[in-house]
């Protein structure tokens, strides 16, 4: 796989406030690569900065996919923060402003107004939309030149449950295209369900980098239950490769070491002769390994 | 090139406060470039003489004289064209456009092209429009004609773009600085009509501030401006007037148009947008 993006050393100050502090990272072509954190640790000034509309303090980042800093812009589909359009125009004039300053997407104007459900609207006055319309036409800007990168920043603000369903289809439909997406967000639950990659920013430091399947899955954990549960708990301390073990409302809740799963448990329990009522695999949430990080961070 | 003119085109086309005050400002011109009888006229009837001349027969729209005479009027009507400037920059600004502009792949040095596009275009149709009114008035009233007269001394219509041009760049120079709309409005308002005009009075004539500083007057940014084209009326009273645009004065004005533009440039590459 190709780097599409390399940020080195990426420094943002803002008087005595350090927005962000020598982030580097590498993204990969077709990666859909989530920036957590909490409030105010830097993920739009990230955004912005290789965006070109924040001016960094130090440091620096290239796209790989097109010459100059404005011409590959033109090849990103982005939204930062709020939506931002002329007002007394309407959905199609303003994307027809976006399409002239890309080069490009002109025709496509119709098909994504369709695609975020804008279509019966496109001759109203931007000024006229509610707040998640506004956020579909970002959308709808975004996706206008058909481009290979794609980032967007908090894209399920304002809108109502139906609309981030959408959205988050949205995004994995065109992550399935093989496009590279930077995915800002605070809501990790949206980030676990489309992201690969994920990367934790902390006052604008970087204290985690990695896959979102081997997180999830490093923090496996099985669930089991059986008619006499004393002697199943018995019999599972037995395992050689057992972390941890908890009784939790009527059932096991067990944690192997790595290398081991719950085939193997399966497997053991069925030579010493238990019958199971109940066998489940529990991944544990992107939440809980997040906080996770954050605390570890503060330590 | 062609397509940044499109895109400050599609921007302005269908909004209305723009064509609602460029409606104005030719309106507004049309009505002082015509009404130059009916002053006299007027004047007359209150009885005013100007040293023992009926000013009804002033030649005010003799040609060729009438093309100084309506170009120095004009040059009031150029905060109208001043005001279209600061609101379609300052939009920008506060719409966040000019930030979503430049995500989407504007460059800074583009943005800048395409708002001296609409300067120029502004400073185009104003001069084009003058030179009709001129023309028409002349046809009707002049007591000379002949293509000899009506066509000489055009030399203020460049003059009368140049300073159109520097002045509107001043306004987007402001725009980018003070980025809010009625703020920048009431500060050039106030700059150009009673500030410098205040500074260059007592400094020429209040006589406990020495004339040491004298020099640097024409250099002014606004009195630059009023330089290129002065004062044609006194003539009437048959006292000499400057009838000719002066070099020096259009490298002055020149020299201003190239600063504020840089300064627009250096500011807009500094700061986050």
């Amino acid at each position: 796989m190709n780097s599409i993006l390399k940020i080195n050393n990426l420094t943002k100050h803002y008087g005595k406030i350090k927005a962000v502090e020598n982030l580097s990272l590498e993204v990969q072509e077709g990666n859909v690569y989530g920036i957590l954190g909490p409030n105010g640790s830097g993920k739009t000034t990230t955004l912005g900065m290789i965006l070109d509309v924040v001016k960094p303090t130090s440091g620096e980042y290239s796209w790989l996919n097109a010459g100059s800093k404005s011409q590959s812009r033109k090849k990103i589909g982005a939204i930062l923060e709020t939506p931002a359009f002329y007002p007394y125009l309407s959905a199609v004039r303003n994307l027809k402003i976006v399409a002239k300053i890309k080069e490009n997407g002109a025709e496509n104007i119709e098909p994504v107004l369709k695609q975020v459900g804008l279509f019966d609207r496109k001759d109203d006055a931007f000024k006229t939309y509610s707040l998640g319309m506004k956020q579909r036409l970002s959308i709808a800007a975004a996706l206008l030149a058909d481009p290979p990168v794609l980032i967007l920043d908090e894209p399920t603000n304002g809108l109502d449950p139906q609309g981030i369903a959408e959205i988050r289809e949205l995004i994995k439909n065109i992550a399935s295209q093989g496009k590279t997406i930077l995915f800002a967000s605070h809501i990790l639950d949206e980030v676990q369900k489309v992201c690969t990659h994920f990367t934790v920013l902390k006052s604008g430091k970087k204290v985690y980098d990695g896959n979102v399947e081997e997180v999830m899955n490093q923090n496996k954990k099985i669930e089991v239950a059986s008619e006499n549960l004393e002697e199943l708990k018995s019999i599972v301390s037995g395992f050689g490769d057992l972390e941890s073990l908890e009784n939790e409302s009527g059932k096991l809740i067990i944690k192997l070491m790595n290398g081991s799963d719950s085939i193997d448990l399966h497997k053991y329990l069925i030579d010493k002769g238990i019958v199971l009522s109940h066998l489940s695999e529990r991944k544990s949430s992107l939440e809980q390994k997040f906080l996770n990080i954050l605390k570890e961070s503060d330590d | 090139m062609i397509r940044i003119f499109e895109i400050e085109w599609l921007k302005l086309k269908n909004y209305r406060v723009f064509w609602v005050l460029f409606a104005l400002y030719f309106l507004g011109l049309t009505i002082v470039c015509s009404s130059g009888m009916f002053l006299m006229e007027f004047l007359k009837s209150k009885g005013a003489d100007l040293n023992g001349v009926d000013p009804t027969i002033l030649p005010l729209y003799d040609f060729p004289d009438v093309w100084q005479n309506v170009t120095y009027v004009a040059t009031f009507f150029k905060l109208f064209l001043a005001f279209i400037v600061i609101i379609s920059v300052t939009n920008e600004i506060s719409y966040r456009t000019l930030r979503q502009n430049v995500i989407d792949g504007l460059s800074k040095k583009e943005f800048l092209i395409s708002k001296l596009a609409l300067i120029v275009s502004l400073s185009s149709l104003a001069t084009i429009f003058l030179f009709l009114q001129g023309l028409i008035m002349g046809l009707i009233y002049s007591k000379v004609g002949g293509l000899k007269y009506i066509f000489s001394s055009l030399e203020f219509f460049p003059a009368y773009f140049l300073e159109v041009c520097t002045f509107l760049s001043l306004a987007f120079l402001l725009s980018i600085l003070i980025k809010k709309s009625g703020f920048v409005i009431v500060l050039l308002f106030m700059y150009t009509l009673i500030f410098e005009p205040f500074v260059v009075v007592n400094m020429e004539h209040n006589p406990h501030i020495p004339n040491t500083m004298d020099w640097i007057i024409p250099y002014l940014p606004i009195k630059s401006l009023n330089n290129l084209i002065r004062v044609p009326f006194p003539k009437y009273v048959l006292m000499r007037i400057q009838d000719y645009v002066a070099l020096v004065d259009i490298l002055i004005v020149a020299a201003w148009l190239f600063i504020y533009n840089y300064l627009v440039l250096v500011i807009m590459q500094k700061r986050n947008v």
